[in-house]
């Protein structure tokens, strides 16, 4: 089944993403309170818009849902591009990369949590401590023992999952609001130890931990001139793409039916033959690795880590990027992640009302859109599944 | 004929203690191979308890039951699940977000091959194997319903209930069981529907081999087209069994139901 190829449709398509990118670029670089309003007018004129025209907007979004392959590909690498384009159009482009590759850093934690809370129901509210498990395992290896970072990255998350096998231990015999009260728990205990444990120095957390080394390519080299964050930018990129990819194939397949059926009703999956509590804790081990391994990337990057790093805030920060976005929808919490972390930095112009902004949206958005942003989507495992 | 057939499921003294009442008292029962039992006894007779003492829901408190002369005391409801008894419940346990396939091909897990590793480096063998198992899952629909096919990807939430309890029926029926429990199939339809889902049951007998049928009712009529043996039970235990005129002639079982004279 060979499709052939519409290159009008594809003009159109790159042509509306390319728009979009370059307005975003415009908009990173806005620094007036007023402009920003102005931006933020131009989305609400444009949801007013849809709804008004309801006809026309739906044949617009089935048109790019129909070429989502276009759609995509122009993405990435519109996304591949930016790092060459952004030195010439954004003033303060190292900070713009360095909050990128953070919320790079919130998606994979984001996606990680989702497995666990938004498929299996299990509310990890000790994300952050897992988060600075990955960190702190990295940052000791090589800073202490001198272990090359390519064997750090995946220690990171092994040792972050070895805590959660632990800790699922206790969990798996309690249910609901008390699960989620054991990780609260836990995520304190992990902080406060690292605060008091001298091995992991403490209040001061590690200093100088190595930057990411792979093949002898350190990432404090400057790729054709260009600022080291480009490097990380890159791989940050690479392993978003992987955990979307893994997202979403878990999504598509047994395991996402299986953790679906646990979330919705226990009973009814276990009367299926379904071991929910073994099941609930591979889901749970699953998004602590990608959780850990984002810790390590983290640690390696900023080369500076402490306990408040990974504080309670933290893990409620995370767990609002993906009720936000919707519950076990990857796009919803890719959007829910870039809502969260890419507007409060812009709104650092009106500082004092930054957080009482981002309250609002808290509140707001579950009651108007209880399921999240982008709600519940049919599993479809794969294109050819609906056809045949 | 029953003597001829194999019995497939017996308990023994069958008790379920709660803190001092006994919602089972001691139930003897068996179940042959391709035989429809019915189930009846008033409100609180403990009908909806040995469901779930026998899914393993709950845990018996005494006495015995097997399945293929094989104890299944004190195991958890998968492992119950795995050798081949399946059920549905009084109020509707369906995914209500999930669509109609999800919900049909839960039912099915007993039989999926394809595991955790195999949803990242084999998608071909899974998405195989999907198609293989939705195959299934329409085929049972269009016994059932074939105006569902159709709906196969809306969310089960969308349908009417008793489109609802014929999911629940497929979905029982998908993994090929053993046994199926059916746990009050007329609760909360009108008479019509009650008489089409009397069809469905039937349908199931005829296009299942293998199967045997254990279903509660409160509706007589369901029980007297459907079972070919009854059995009553009160306060936990059996009080009549035989054919559906016998049972329902039995002078404990008309008093259960409608009081004793004064």
């Amino acid at each position: 089944m060979k499709r052939t190829f519409d290159y009008i449709s594809i003009l159109k398509i790159a042509t509306v993403q390319v728009v979009i990118f370059f307005l975003v670029m415009i908009f990173f670089n806005i620094e007036s309170v007023w402009t920003l309003i102005i931006a933020l007018a131009l989305v609400v004129a444009l949801v007013v818009l849809s709804k008004a025209y309801g006809k026309q907007s739906a044949s617009i979004i089935e048109f790019f849902t129909a070429n989502k392959p276009t759609v995509l590909t122009v993405l990435i690498v519109l996304l591949f591009l930016y790092p060459l384009i952004s030195p010439l159009m954004i003033r303060q482009n190292t900070y713009w990369l360095l909050v990128l590759i953070q919320t790079g850093i919130y998606m994979i934690l984001a996606l990680g949590l989702n497995i666990q809370l938004g498929s299996t129901g299990v509310l990890n509210l000790a994300v952050a401590a897992f988060y600075g498990i990955g960190g702190y395992t990295a940052g000791l290896l090589s800073l202490r023992l001198g272990v090359p970072t390519i064997i750090t990255l995946p220690l990171g998350g092994i040792v972050a999952a070895l805590f959660g096998m632990l800790l699922y231990v206790p969990l798996y015999k309690t249910k609901g609001h008390y699960m989620a009260l054991v990780t609260l728990a836990f995520g304190i205990m992990i902080v406060l130890a690292l605060d008091n444990t001298e091995f992991t120095g403490g209040p001061q957390g590690l200093m100088a931990i190595p930057e990411l080394k792979f093949f002898g390519y350190s990432f404090l080299s400057k790729p054709g001139g260009l600022h080291f964050y480009t490097n990380y930018y890159y791989f940050v990129l690479v392993l978003v793409l992987l955990s979307v990819l893994v997202s979403y194939w878990f999504y598509n397949s047994w395991v996402g039916l299986t953790l679906s059926s646990i979330r919705d009703d226990e009973i009814a999956a276990k009367c299926f033959g379904v071991n929910a509590n073994i099941w609930k804790g591979i889901a749970f081990i699953t998004g602590n690795v990608m959780i850990g391994i984002a810790g390590a990337v983290y640690a390696h990057m900023i080369g500076f880590i402490s306990p408040p790093n990974f504080s309670l805030a933290e893990s409620l920060l995370i767990v609002a990027m993906v009720i936000l976005g919707g519950l076990d929808n990857i796009l919803g919490i890719i959007i829910g992640t870039i809502i969260l972390s890419i507007l409060p930095e812009k709104m650092r112009v009106i500082t004092e009302y930054r957080v009482f902004l981002y309250g609002i949206l808290l509140i707001v958005i579950p009651m108007f859109r209880p399921g999240g942003l982008l709600p519940f989507k049919p599993r479809k495992y794969h294109a050819s599944v609906a056809e045949g | 004929m029953q003597d001829t057939n194999r019995r497939i499921f017996y308990s023994e003294n069958l008790e379920m203690n709660f803190g001092g009442l006994y919602a089972l008292a001691g139930i003897n029962f068996e179940i042959f191979e391709n035989e429809a039992v019915g189930l009846i006894g008033p409100n609180g007779s403990g009908k909806t308890t040995f469901f779930n003492v026998i899914t393993g829901v709950y845990k018996a408190t005494g006495g015995s039951f097997h399945f293929m002369n094989e104890s299944l005391l004190g195991k958890e409801p998968y492992e119950i699940a795995k050798k081949g008894i399946s059920r549905t419940y009084q109020s509707s346990r369906l995914c209500l977000k999930l669509t109609l396939l999800d919900n049909i091909l839960i039912g099915m897990y007993n039989n999926q091959t394809a595991g955790y590793f195999s949803s990242i480096f084999n998608r071909k063998k899974l998405i195989a194997e999907v198609k293989n198992f939705k195959k299934r899952a329409v085929e049972l629909l269009d016994v059932f319903n074939p105006e569902l096919i159709p709906k196969l990807f809306n969310p089960v939430g969308e349908l009417p209930q008793i489109d609802r309890r014929r999911v629940e029926i497929c979905r029982a029926m998908a993994g090929e069981p053993r046994i199926i429990l059916l746990d009050e199939p007329s609760a909360g339809m009108t008479p019509d529907e009650t008489t089409e889902l009397m069809d469905d049951i039937k349908k199931v007998r005829s296009t299942m081999k293998n199967v045997s049928i254990m279903i509660v009712e409160h509706d007589m009529s369901v029980i007297s087209s459907v079972s070919e043996r009854v059995i009553a039970i009160n306060f936990g235990k059996e009080i009549a069994k035989g054919t559906y005129e016998e049972v329902s002639n039995h002078p404990e079982v008309r008093e259960a139901y409608l009081g004793k004279e004064v």
